[in-house]
Order: structure tokens, then C-alpha cells, then sequence
């Protein structure tokens, strides 16, 4: 079972830019309507764990969130033999990286001049985007290696989203590029995002819906805590 | 004047390459404003990628949207010869109802075709829609042949499969040529990749196509619109074609009367002649009987006199027609009442569908290859020929339909 995590996965723009290996068979939005806000450690933490997180993660406070590191024994991946997880946030995701960004998020924003803002746009750009290439290229060995279960986690579409959802081409291409990467699996796969995008001008905010697709079973608006028992299932 | 021009169309299936072609073209000819190639190129590296041309459409789609660009449908390039537009088909639907209403015309086509996956059902369609607007400058690329290891079998395989539909449809292209959008074989350059093909690259070819002739040097059409009697009888109307001069000898048809141009007369202007596209008046020597709808001609290269016509129509009203309804049909200033004797195709301008064959009713967007029987004879050409007396209207109350002539009796 291989499973592609991408944060910030938009259904209107699978759509639109007619990512087929993204959609496979069956596709459609997730209802995360249960949770306040579309936070991504409460929801990948969710997801893993399959119950609500919400309550527990907010506790921590808005810093110490970032550090969420759920153990294996409380995820759903314990049940398989062999799995590889890559950068997946509240299980084993590089932190510095994405405090990194994170950071730079914030420079952004706190800049005053419009040069100064385009310098740091870049720079964020250019660490998301090297990210994304390694990520890729971990993810792409690891699927010839022998695991029952394969979680790539990616980031891009999130991180570069927040600072240029806006920018249609750039978005189209990423998503191209996630298409692809569906599209060089070649076993069963699930896709499954946290939450999707809307464009605020040229920035984009976390929408109140998540992404899902799989070619084995048309699930209706499934909530992101069902995944875990549905994979178990299917590993049964 | 000489602001020469040629305006075509890039048809094909979706995934043979058209947006990487448009990009390729926009490249190769510098026609891009400066920074946005190199954005691209910077983006798809970003991705651990080679450049792809196809996102250049992306980017100029995208400033469209944001109305950086001011026109909306139309690319620009330049080669030595001439400039070019490359007009835009996002629905076959808007390139249909183009077309036939004359929105934007198309002068030549360019037909892609993918070298590997070969001829689809939609380069069918494309190419049956081609022979439908009767457009007959086209160019047949067979794109993708890097990806066939620019193998000239495999070239020469799908080119005969394309020859076979073609020929069938009556399309005779111009130019085939082999080419590789994404490397750039072929397009604005020649390539060693291909050494078998000795034939003309892709600009070069377009570059030997007509563009549509000067109106004023195609042969006088001038459209009657009213007749006023003064001091003296003016006959007011547009030049729609050709020059009209004091002196010229002409024919007033349908009635066939012939006389000579006693005066043109242009309001606060002292002239002689006036050139395709003014609205003037004219004297004559003879007092004949003239009237509104009339076409004045000279006395060679006459158009027709029928009241029996064949046309392509866009339908474009929600209330479908239905066999035996009478239409009123009008062309320049002629207006008739007009049946449609028989409805030969109907094809869906979405995705060029044949819907049905000797149908009785045309249904909203839909396009339809149709005999017209006018209850008095009008003075029409061939759409190829002669565009201004090729294109008429068909309506109710309302316009509810656009139409090119194919073919006379």
C-alpha cells in the first residue's frame, strides 16, 4: 500500500489542471468539518492516529504543536511488517526544514518594502522547491524497496502555495509535478490531502474541505480519521 | 497600407502538442516579453526539470485573466516576411461561431499530430471542421518525433493513415512536415536529427501562404442601402469590394441593367472614386429602376444569381429550427424569405459529433451543412471567393443563425 500525503492538495485545481493520476478512479473532498480550523499537525495527526486530534495538539500551545511526535505503537502503520513514512509532520517530519520556512513565512510578511518582500519570496521559493526535489528522490528509491506500506509526505504545493497560489502557472506546474509522481507508482495507492487552498490575491489559505482518491472504492465525503481503518481493512 | 498580416488556427487533439508548439513558435521567434522565458525556465528547473514551451501558453492565459495583455484571443509572432496571429480555439464551439460569423478569421491552419499515438477520432473532427470553414491553406506537423527517435517510417506510416481521411474529406495539404515542438526540429530552424527530410521548416512553409487579399483589389461589389431623390437621384450604399469610379461602367443586378457611374458622392467631399469599405452614393448616366438590395458590379466577374444555395450555419438561438419553418435570410442589404430545403449534417460544434444525416430540426450550437431555397433569386458568391456576399444571416424576429456559402447552383 503506498500512500501520497500532499499537503494542501486543492480539488478544484486536480481538476483543473487535469491530473488524472491524482484522481485515478475514484475521487473526491474530504469532510474535516469536525475540526475548528484546517490545521495541518491537528489533521495529519488525525489521520494517523485515526481519531480526533484537535483537542490534544491545540493544547501544546502554538510553538510546542510543532513539536508533536506521535510514537508508531498509536498509529495505524504499527499493523504492517515493514513501513516506511517520509517527512510526515506529528510522526517524523525534518523539522528545522519546515520551521525554516515557517520563519521565512513570517519575514515575509513582516517586510516593508516591496524589494525586500520579493528577495524573501524567492528565497522561501527556492528551500521549499529543494525540499520537494529531495523528498521526491527518497520517495522515488523508496518505492523499489520492500515495504508494505509507503507514505511519501509532500509539502510544496502547501508551502509554496501560502506565497503564490495566485501565480496560476506556478501552481499548475507543481501540481504537474505531484501528477507525475502519482503517475510513476506503480502499485495500489491512496492520495489523501490535509485540507485545499483558496486564493487570497496572489496568496492562498487553507480551505475547509481535504482531497482523496483511490481505483479500488468510491468512498462519499470520507472524514480524514476513516482512512486509517479503511487501510487497515485493505491490508486485511 | 501595407499592414500584411496572416491569421491562423493550431488544431489537433488536446495532447498532440498544441500549447508546446504555440510556446516553441512565441521562443524561436524572440516574440516574448522579456523575463517571462526565463521565469519558466527557472520554475522547471526548480522541479529538477527541462524547460516545457507548453507552460508559456500558461503564463500569457494567466496575464490575459489578469488583463495585462489587452487583446483577448490572439497571439503575436514576427518573422522576416510578415507578422502572424495565431488565433486562439479554447471551445470549439466560440472557433466555430467565429469563423462563421466572421468574429475572427482564420487564414491558414496548422493541423498537429502526435508521431507516436498517430491519427485520433479528434484530428478527424479537427480536420473535418477545416474542410467544413473552408480553409484551404493547411499544414500538417507531425509532432513528438524525438519521441519516436525522429524514425522517418514512422513518420511516413502515420502520414499515409492521415492521407487516407484527408483525401476522403477533400483536404489537400499544402506542406507535411516533421517536427519536434518540445526541441524545436523544424519549427524556426532545421535540424540534423532528421537528415531523410529535405523540406521546408514550419515558418517557412507559413510564410508561403497568401494572406487574404486587399479588399480593394478584389472586383467591385457595391451594396445598395437606399435610394434618395433630390436635386439629383443618389444611390446610396458601401463598397464592399473594389474601387468605384466616375466613368466605370457597371451592372445592376439581380435586373442585369447596365449603365455608367455618373458621379460618386462623398458628404462635404469632392471625389471621383471611393475604395472597399466606405459608405458613399453614386449617380448614374441611365435612370434605371434601383433599389435597396441590389448589387452593383462591373460588367466581368460576375457573382451569382440563384435561389438556391449551399451553406454551413451556426445555429445560435435556444429555439431549435424545425424542417418547413420559413426563415428570412439576408446577405449585405438582400432580404429574403427563405425554407431550408434539406438539412444534410448536423454536427455538434462542441465535440464534432456527426448528430445526424438528412435531419429535420438544428438545435441550439449545433452546426449544420444545409440547402437554402430563397423565394426571389439574391446575388451571392462562394465564402472562398468572395467573403462579403459569402456570409449571411438567418432569423426569426432575431438573427438566429450565421452562415458561409459553399457552394452555388
Amino acid at each position: 500500500m503506498i500512500i501520497l500525503a500532499i499537503d494542501a492538495l486543492e480539488y478544484s485545481l486536480v481538476e483543473k489542471f487535469d491530473c488524472n493520476n491524482l484522481k485515478q478512479e475514484y475521487y473526491g473532498k474530504t469532510d474535516i468539518s469536525e475540526f475548528s480550523e484546517p490545521r495541518t499537525m491537528v489533521l495529519w495527526s488525525s489521520f494517523m492516529t485515526g481519531k480526533n486530534m484537535e483537542r490534544e495538539i491545540l493544547a501544546k500551545g502554538d510553538k510546542e504543536m510543532w513539536n508533536t511526535k506521535i510514537e508508531l505503537k498509536d498509529t495505524f502503520f504499527n499493523g504492517f511488517k515493514n513501513p516506511r513514512i517520509i517527512d510526515l509532520p506529528g510522526f517524523n517530519y525534518v523539522k528545522e526544514h519546515h520551521e525554516q520556512e515557517r520563519v521565512l513565512l513570517k519575514n515575509y510578511f513582516d517586510a516593508k518594502t516591496d524589494e525586500e518582500k520579493d528577495k524573501i519570496r524567492k528565497a522561501y521559493n527556492n528551500l521549499a522547491f529543494e525540499h520537494h526535489r529531495r523528498i521526491k528522490q527518497e520517495f522515488s528509491a523508496a518505492l523499489n524497496d520492500d515495504h508494505d506500506l509507503l507514505l511519501g509526505y509532500f509539502s510544496v504545493a502547501d508551502v509554496v502555495g501560502h506565497l503564490n497560489f495566485g501565480n496560476r502557472t506556478m501552481m499548475k506546474m507543481i501540481y504537474r509535478d505531484l501528477d507525475e509522481i502519482a503517475g510513476s507508482i506503480k502499485d495500489t495507492y491512496i492520495v489523501l490531502s490535509d485540507h485545499g487552498m483558496e486564493k487570497l490575491g496572489m496568496f492562498g489559505d487553507h480551505s475547509g474541505y481535504g482531497f482523496w482518491s483511490t481505483d479500488f472504492n468510491e468512498l462519499e465525503n470520507p472524514r480524514i480519521t476513516d482512512f486509517a481503518g479503511l487501510i487497515k481493512e485493505i491490508q486485511v | 497600407m501595407n499592414n500584411e498580416n496572416l491569421k491562423f488556427v493550431i488544431v489537433g487533439h488536446v495532447d498532440h502538442g498544441k500549447s508546446t508548439l504555440i510556446g516553441r513558435l512565441l521562443y524561436d521567434t524572440n516574440s516574448l516579453p522579456e523575463g517571462k522565458i526565463e521565469e519558466i525556465k527557472q520554475l522547471c528547473e526548480s522541479l529538477g526539470k527541462d524547460i516545457e514551451f507548453g507552460y508559456i501558453m500558461d503564463h500569457l492565459e494567466e496575464e490575459r485573466d489578469q488583463g495585462i495583455t489587452i487583446d483577448t484571443a490572439q497571439t503575436f509572432f514576427t518573422t522576416k516576411k510578415r507578422d502572424y496571429v495565431i488565433i486562439d480555439a479554447p471551445g470549439h464551439v466560440e472557433f466555430v461561431k467565429n469563423m462563421i460569423s466572421g468574429a475572427s478569421q482564420a487564414e491558414a491552419a496548422v493541423l498537429i499530430v502526435d508521431a507516436q499515438e498517430g491519427v485520433k477520432e479528434q484530428t478527424k473532427r479537427h480536420s473535418y471542421i477545416l474542410r467544413m470553414l473552408g480553409l484551404s491553406q493547411v499544414i500538417v506537423v507531425i509532432n513528438k518525433m524525438d519521441i519516436v527517435d525522429y524514425d522517418q517510417k514512422r513518420f511516413e506510416t502515420v502520414k499515409k493513415d492521415l492521407f487516407n481521411f484527408l483525401s476522403n474529406i477533400k483536404i489537400k495539404p499544402s506542406y507535411v512536415i516533421p517536427i519536434s515542438a518540445k526541441n524545436g526540429d523544424f519549427i524556426a530552424n532545421k535540424s540534423g536529427n532528421m537528415n531523410w527530410y529535405q523540406g521546408l521548416t514550419l515558418l517557412e512553409a507559413l510564410d508561403t501562404f497568401k494572406t487574404k487579399e486587399n479588399a480593394n483589389e478584389k472586383p467591385l461589389r457595391y451594396v445598395v442601402q437606399d435610394v434618395y431623390s433630390f436635386d439629383k437621384r443618389i444611390i446610396a450604399g458601401r463598397v464592399e469590394s473594389g474601387i468605384i469610379r466616375k466613368g466605370d461602367r457597371i451592372k445592376v443586378l439581380p435586373s442585369g441593367e447596365e449603365t455608367r457611374v455618373k458621379s460618386v458622392e462623398e458628404y462635404l467631399k469632392n471625389v471621383t472614386e471611393a475604395e472597399s469599405g466606405k459608405s458613399i452614393g453614386i449617380t448614374t448616366e441611365d435612370k434605371l429602376f434601383i433599389d435597396r438590395g441590389n448589387v452593383i458590379v462591373n460588367s466581368s466577374d460576375l457573382p451569382a444569381i440563384t435561389n438556391r444555395i449551399k451553406a454551413n450555419v451556426f445555429w445560435m438561438d435556444r429555439i431549435p429550427f424545425k424542417k418547413g419553418e420559413s426563415l428570412r435570410f439576408r446577405c449585405a442589404t438582400q432580404e429574403v424569405n427563405c425554407a431550408i430545403e434539406k438539412i444534410n449534417k448536423v454536427i455538434n460544434s462542441s465535440t464534432l459529433a456527426l448528430i445526424a444525416e438528412d435531419a429535420s430540426e438544428i438545435k441550439n450550437r449545433e452546426v449544420a451543412n444545409i440547402v437554402i431555397r430563397t423565394d426571389k433569386p439574391v446575388v451571392v458568391e462562394n465564402f472562398n471567393t468572395m467573403e462579403e456576399l459569402g456570409r449571411f444571416v438567418l432569423g426569426r424576429e432575431d438573427t438566429c443563425a450565421g452562415g458561409i456559402i459553399t457552394e452555388l447552383e
